[in-house]
């Protein structure tokens, strides 16, 4: 099975059936089938080798989901592209896995034109308006209108000069690695259809499942949403924009969604600054945790909100497709912090530094085995290799395990940090402050925030006789970085907590702090 | 009490300040919508939420964060109004 097969099989047993809701669009299976064979004609058409790398920005659903499926249809490799980038990221990333086609929403066009003189791999550049003179004059690629290759007439199904196979590879997910610079997790169809079969599975999704889909499809938890919907002939109800979740909420009734899939600040956020409780939610079957535990207050609050709703809490990574293991909802309160047991087809170890397992209650790196893991990270083999051990993919969390064999999250071993539903990499943004003149050292943690789950603090030294202000660092990282990797807080210091070799201690550095007023101190009736 | 046009110029401040960090007064039209032009995301809504609060001693119900209320310097005029008990005509001035 392929990935790009799911679709087929969709739109062949189910052609009439709304696939895809976005605001007031409807779209049917065949309507996205049909837009996903015009992207694979174009780029056969277009004479694009096995294994091209095709790049997306796009935040429009129907565009993504089409150009996901039309790509791996053409033997392209995906590589969905964050859409809140700044241009040095999106410079990094298209360079890094050499895409030789980039599909833009118009909303980005201006982006892509910035960054397209300096990549020699760019063939063409898809998209519909805006910045057509700068990239003639910057760029000696050639351009195409995503509407027409999007909405042509040739939407019989591509024939390829070669078959595709299970282990060639679908899709790079870019991730933000210790080092700063972001990888791209190389995952095959094998790996993705293994990990889409496996959650069908413990979800118990079926066709007549509607999930509402909030989070991006160019992160691993998204894009396991998006495949496993697609997978199982059930429908998505897309609106990947938080912003107003009193907006979210009227949609998840109006369409009598069945799931709903977040992380700890979508249910910290719909709690405690929402109207969820004056809705019911009569269709709702389950809702969906990942990225961290679930505290046993949110449990509880969540249980109390959404009576008889059956909560999964679920683990996992980039680099296994995404899931790893998931907490049976019966289990939620008898197993309180528990990120469960392996998912089916997933054997979960936890080993020490010299690869032996550990006992019962101790601590251990999570190693992972099973179809879902990876072929490793786009050019990086020694990066590679370093997680991709004969034991298994070393995650790099600590976890223990209860006699009951649930496991239990310890910490991470690297200092990747959780906001939101993103993984910030800390040294990215130690990098960019520390370019700027007045700064001498910089270290950038996570702090417990109500909402975010952690938001950034840089700590901050600054050179001898020089001045410089909060708010100048935050106008510096605003330039330079995207949204979310700006520093929520920003403590400037005399010098920095080090260790006996100069290491700076970040331990030393971190405090319970926020920058949103907790739940309660805000208005009520 | 506090005339609109001086309501009007703080949320300017505030918005440019916080979320468009000292851009051109031009950078911000009062009828554009934050969300589409990327100015806000949902912390971002929250703290201009409890700003709101704050300065204009109003307070928010969770039924209210909407964008019909919130996302636009004009939307916030006319929401501070009603939640004042003025009348809408002279919210934009």
């Amino acid at each position: 099975m392929l990935v790009c097969e799911y679709l087929i099989r969709a739109a062949h047993q189910f052609p009439a059936k709304i696939a895809l809701v976005r605001g007031e669009d409807r779209y049917t299976y065949t309507q996205l089938w049909h837009a996903a064979n015009s992207v694979a004609n174009w780029l056969t058409a277009s004479h694009y080798p096995p294994g091209f790398r095709g790049a997306i920005l796009t935040d429009d659903p129907f565009e993504y989901i089409s150009l996901y499926f039309g790509i791996q249809q053409a033997g392209g490799i995906v590589v969905g592209l964050n859409t809140q980038t700044a241009e040095r990221s999106l410079l990094a990333t298209l360079g890094d896995c050499g895409a030789a086609v980039v599909f833009a929403n118009s909303k980005f066009v201006r982006q892509v034109d910035k960054v397209a003189a300096c990549l020699p791999f760019l063939k063409h550049m898809v998209c519909d308006s805006g910045g057509e003179a700068g990239l003639a004059a910057s760029s000696s690629s050639e351009r195409a209108s995503l509407t027409d290759v999007l909405l042509s007439d040739n939407v019989q199904p591509p024939s390829l000069p070669q078959p595709l196979r299970g282990s060639d590879i679908a899709q790079i997910i870019y991730t933000s690695g210790t080092t700063g610079t972001p990888k791209g997790v190389m995952l095959r169809h094998e790996n993705l259809v293994a990990n889409t079969e496996s959650i069908i599975n413990y979800l118990h999704l079926t066709a007549e499942d509607r999930g509402m889909a909030v989070l991006p499809f160019f992160y691993s938890y998204g894009n396991s949403v998006l495949l496993t919907h697609v997978a199982a002939g059930a429908g998505l109800v897309v609106n990947q924009n938080f912003v107003y979740p009193n907006v979210i909420l009227d949609e998840m009734q109006r369409e009598q969604v069945t799931g709903f899939a977040g992380v700890p600040s979508t249910f910290a956020l719909l709690l405690h600054r929402s109207a969820v409780r004056n809705y019911s939610f009569p269709s709702l079957r389950y809702l969906t945790q990942a990225g961290a535990a679930m505290a046993p207050k949110l449990a509880r609050a969540l249980k109390e909100v959404f009576p008889g709703v059956d909560i999964f809490v679920m683990y996992g990574q980039t680099e296994a497709s995404p899931r790893l293991s998931y907490l049976p909802p019966g289990d939620l309160q008898r197993k309180p912090g528990s990120i469960g047991k392996a998912i089916p087809g997933v054997k979960l170890q936890l080993l020490d530094p010299a690869g032996r397992s550990v006992g019962l209650r101790e601590v251990g790196e999570i190693v992972a085995q099973g179809k879902n893991i990876m072929a490793g990270y786009w050019g990086r083999p020694e990066e590679s290799a370093t997680v991709l051990t004969r034991d298994g993919l070393r995650t790099g969390d600590l976890a223990w395990m209860d006699e009951e064999g649930f496991f239990y999250i310890f910490s991470r071993k690297s200092d990747v940090i959780k906001s939101g539903s993103h993984r910030i990499a800390p040294k990215e943004i130690e990098e960019i402050i520390h370019e700027h003149e007045a700064v001498h050292e910089v270290a950038v943690i996570g702090v417990e925030d109500e909402i975010l789950g952690e938001a950034l603090k840089a700590c901050v030294v600054l050179k001898a006789g020089r001045g410089c202000t909060e708010r100048e660092i935050v106008i510096h990282c605003r330039k330079n970085l995207p949204a979310f990797k700006v520093p929520h807080l920003v403590d400037f210091h005399s010098e920095l907590p080090k260790t006996a070799t100069g290491k700076i201690c970040k331990g030393k550095l971190g405090g319970r702090t926020s920058r949103i007023p907790p739940p309660g101190e805000r208005g009520k009736p | 009490m506090q005339d609109m046009s001086d309501d009007k110029k703080l949320i300017r401040e505030f918005m440019l300040e916080n979320f468009l960090f000292g851009s051109e007064e031009s950078a911000l039209a009062d009828d554009a919508s934050f969300l589409d032009q990327g100015i806000i995301d949902s912390t971002g809504v929250l703290e201009l939420t409890s700003w709101l609060e704050e300065t204009f001693s109003i307070q928010f119900f969770d039924e209210e964060m909407l964008p019909e209320n919130l996302d636009s310097v004009n939307k916030l005029l006319v929401f501070i109004k009603k939640k004042k008990g003025l009348g809408v005509a002279d919210a934009c001035l």
